[in-house]
């Protein structure tokens, strides 16, 4: 018996290696997802690989253009920008028409209805209502007017009608006045609200879909977007297909200086999209992932720390892999890295002049190197680079590197050579590599005679600390929600100071004067102003020594076109072409 | 023997509670609020009080244990955490792609390592044998991540012989990516099984019998496969049956780098992701299924072998 079985086992194992399937069709995007998914939900939506899958299916109103830099939103099912009311209190915004969702069968018939104004405040609604746990709340919070009044209902229960009813009373600030416009008031002045709708959370769903799947709408996702869901194996794959009755769209005319060099603009003004399928793949291991990208089967992805010098040498690919047809693409993250000084602490926040010395004894360039791999640019300030008001030449007077001036200053902040200063507190979450970098701020400091503690916990720890005023200096990066200078400095507002962004607790009236008035006027020249006063005060108090602005590194294949990466650009994959001959003829050497 | 069989399931009774009052005291008594894990991280009072009465977390503890008990019996464990999936229906679409890599791999080990260790046994002393026991110390010591990375780096990578990772759910496209991870998985309990295997086999051969047979003119090849096969098989069928329900719950680690959509999966992102009812289903699972395999093997092992009795 055992011969027999062992007969059938080895024909069905040589006749598996031997099978080669027919090849998929070639005009497929293949993205390899560094983390399993959870949902695939907009208002679930927070994590990266959601994020990567969510905004090709369901899209918003409005979307960044997406090759100019800084990034600039347009209309995308709205039919254009809003208009403002002159107190910046109402915003008036009409939808396109003939926007239809993707079949399916939640439909009558099986086919996608009209997307109408309505659709969107029930979107939205269901982003702001606590039974569905989402983590989009804030977007709304305090924002606009009744809508806190509604979540309050909500979340008090009752009886399912009961709550059905409140589900459905109106929110004084979401307005349909006809089908195709949206009348939103605020409870404040609050001039990002573009960009909040231009995020994946604010998407538009139809109510049928969420109503027929209930809880499981997360498994079954329907939207407007140029790809509809075809299959999700869980722990393996999502497969989207092109949606043929998205309402269209071209691929931009006009971009950033540079684009049309770097062949960003050869396709101009043709159709979208231009693949017929994208496939996510759940890699979470970085070999599988990265040998899948160097094999060909996935078109482009970052490349992991291990295999980061086999890779580019100078900022520049290796030869071997320019060979290869491989291209490297770069583009800065919208962050700031920084070590945080707690300004609620008796002995850090009272003393500028040691903040000035521990500032100045910081060897940044030697960190960009040993910890960044050289990819990051130095940070002067919190302001982000690629967002409007980020001033490259800036010079951060304290962030000069120089231990003789760190000695004086450590001096006149009473305590000469270190002496009497006891060891200071640096708190970290619990990464191998941040442990190295805590460790390297303990040698900085060293040098100028002032000891340093390491206080290494898991990351819910390390929030907590932070939460609770009791880090007395950390290391922390933050990265902007969206496109907008006010979102970083709000890392240094006293009234977010912890549990919210202001980790340092930073508290100065000047800067909050100014970060109150910039919150009142629309972006432009008037509020970049004010940025570059916060920056100044920000400079004199010293509250943070920032660090580094990462860059990231995106490998991708010869036969992948117009590929341009960013952090908020989450649409991007209607943009990109596969160029099949070349494909066919690279992947033979790969 | 049947009487042996009911008689053991009746045993298999106190157990079942044991195992399912550790199972609902951890992860409903020692493993924190579930309701405050379920909420998120917005949640208000007033909406966790929502959420431990949706749980059923408001009831006496008598009452959620007896309704664990019942999601046992009826197979419905309710919905996952995350995915609001039914946990029944991922078990089942998970048992498939798990079982595809582990059963191959585990037949074709046994049809290797059980002839070899045979004739190591046979040849025992000789230099092929010494040899052999070296090769697979060496082969325990090496971590089994190494095995994986060296797998879809040679194999995979470098001489192509298959994909890197990834899953096909058809029958005819699974093969091609189940063969690297079955082969990678027989390679794993190669060293082992043929140490243990071989020391059962190098026993039996100093057993009396075998001395008789022997005088008694049989022939060496006839002695191995007749006599020492058979009672070697006791120790062995004990080893390999318990084997099986890991089987069922598959490879943690084969499944999270090759991206198979099985059970091991299921459980390595539950655990990530704190979803405490699909882990407390597979637990439960797992223990019982231990329990029945090793009714199984308690059973087999008196077939095979007469002398020893049911009782």
């Amino acid at each position: 018996m055992f011969k027999n079985i062992f007969v059938i086992l080895a024909t069905s194992l040589a006749l598996a290696a031997c099978t080669k399937k027919a090849p998929e069709n070639d005009n497929t995007i293949n993205y390899g997802l560094r983390t399993n998914l959870k949902a695939l939900d907009p208002e679930q939506g927070s994590e990266t690989s959601a994020n990567e899958i969510i905004p090709n299916i369901f899209e918003t109103l409005f979307e960044y253009h997406y090759l100019k830099r800084p990034v600039v939103l347009q209309p995308l099912l709205a039919e254009a920008m809003p208009t403002v009311s002159k107190d910046g209190r109402t915003y008036t915004i009409k939808i396109k028409k003939g926007i239809r969702f993707q079949d399916s069968e939640v439909f009558p018939d099986g086919k996608g209805r009209e997307v109408k104004a309505q659709d969107f405040i029930y979107s939205w609604k269901r982003i702001a209502d606590p039974r569905n746990k989402g983590e989009g709340w804030w977007i709304f919070d305090g924002k606009i007017e009744g809508i806190n009044d509604w979540n309050a209902k909500l979340a008090k229960g009752g009886k399912p009608e009961e709550v059905n009813e409140a589900f459905n009373a109106p929110i004084s600030g979401l307005q349909a006045p006809d089908d195709y416009t949206i009348v939103i008031k605020l409870a404040k002045p609050f001039y990002q609200l573009n960009n909040v709708l231009a995020m994946p959370f604010a998407s538009v769903v139809p109510k049928e879909a969420v109503d027929k799947y209930g809880e499981e709408f997360m498994n079954h996702p329907v939207g407007t977007g140029p790809y509809k869901f075809e299959s999700w194996i869980r722990g393996n794959k999502v497969t989207l297909v092109r949606n043929p009755n998205w309402h269209g769209g071209t691929y931009p005319n006009e971009g950033a200086p540079g684009d049309q060099e770097a062949g960003l603009l050869a396709d101009a003004g043709k159709p979208l999209p231009f693949a017929d399928k994208l496939v996510f793949h759940e890699i979470p291991e970085a070999q599988p992932r990265w040998l899948n990208l160097m094999k060909g089967a996935l078109d482009f992805g970052g490349i992991p720390k291990d295999n980061f010098d086999n890779t580019i040498t100078d900022g520049k690919l290796k030869p071997e892999m320019v060979s290869k047809g491989m291209k490297l693409w770069t583009f800065p993250s919208l962050e700031v890295v920084y070590i945080g000084f707690n300004m609620a602490d008796p002995l850090l926040g009272k003393n500028l002049e040691l903040r000035r010395a521990l500032s100045l004894a910081y060897d940044g360039q030697t960190a960009r190197k040993k910890f960044y791999n050289d990819r990051a640019t130095i940070a002067m300030s919190p302001l982000s680079p690629d967002i409007d008001g980020y001033d490259a030449k800036f010079v951060n007077p304290w962030k000069e590197f120089n231990v003789e001036k760190a000695k004086e200053h450590l001096k006149k902040a009473g305590y000469p050579e270190g002496k009497g200063l006891p060891a200071i507190e640096y708190n970290i979450s619990g990464s191998s590599t941040d442990r190295q970098m805590g460790e390297y701020v303990q040698q900085q400091f060293q040098k100028i005679g002032v000891q340093v503690n390491i206080i290494s916990s898991s990351w819910p720890q390390f929030i907590e600390r932070l939460n609770q005023k009791k880090a007395q200096m950390f290391g922390i990066a933050w990265v902007a929600d969206y496109p907008d200078q006010g979102n970083m400095l709000q890392t240094l507002y006293s009234k977010s100071a912890a549990p919210g962004p202001n980790n340092s607790n930073y508290n100065s009236k000047e800067f909050d004067a100014l970060f109150e008035q910039s919150e009142k006027i629309p972006p432009g020249p008037a509020r970049i102003a004010l940025f570059h006063k916060m920056r100044d005060q920000f400079v004199k108090d010293v509250p943070w020594i920032p660090t580094v602005h990462r860059l990231n590194d995106i490998i991708y294949q010869g036969w992948i076109n117009n590929l341009k990466r960013h952090d908020i650009i989450r649409n991007s994959y209607k943009y990109i072409r596969v160029d099949q001959a070349k494909k066919a003829e690279l992947k033979a050497k790969l | 023997m049947w009487r042996y069989v009911a008689r053991r399931m009746l045993y298999m009774i106190p157990i079942l509670f044991g195992i399912t009052l550790v199972t609902f005291l951890l992860f409903n008594v020692a493993g924190g609020d579930p309701a405050a894990q379920a909420a998120g991280r917005y949640a208000t009072p007033e909406r966790l009080a929502q959420i431990r009465e949706q749980m059923g977390l408001d009831k006496p503890l008598l009452e959620q244990y007896l309704h664990m008990v019942k999601q046992l019996a009826t197979f419905d464990f309710g919905r996952s955490w995350s995915s609001r999936q039914e946990i029944s229906g991922l078990i089942w679409a998970g048992i498939g792609p798990s079982l595809s890599v582990t059963f191959p791999a585990f037949v074709l080990s046994l049809l290797i390592t059980i002839p070899f260790s045979l004739l190591l046994a046979a040849k025992r002393n000789t230099a092929i044998d010494k040899g052999t026991m070296v090769t697979c110390l060496g082969l325990i010591s090496i971590s089994s991540v190494v095995y994986v990375l060296a797998g879809q780096y040679f194999l995979a990578y470098k001489l192509g012989w298959f994909p890197v990772s990834g899953w096909d759910p058809s029958w005819d496209g699974r093969w091609q990516y189940a063969t690297l991870p079955i082969l990678i998985m027989v390679s794993l309990s190669l060293g082992a099984d043929i140490l243990f295997f071989r020391t059962v086999f190098v026993e039996e051969m100093f057993q009396d019998y075998v001395r008789t047979a022997r005088s008694k003119g049989l022939s060496n090849a006839k002695i191995l496969l007749k006599h020492v096969l058979k009672n070697g098989m006791v120790p062995i069928i004990t080893a390999v049956v318990l084997q099986i329900p890991f089987l069922i719950t598959g490879s943690l680690l084969i499944e999270s780098f090759f991206g198979i959509p099985g059970l091991g999966g299921l459980i390595y992102q539950a655990i990530q992701e704190a979803d405490f009812p699909v882990i407390k289903a597979m637990v439960l699972i797992g223990a019982i299924s231990y329990m029945v395999f090793q009714l199984i093997s308690d059973v087999l092992y008196a077939l095979v072998d007469p002398k020893i009795r049911l009782s």
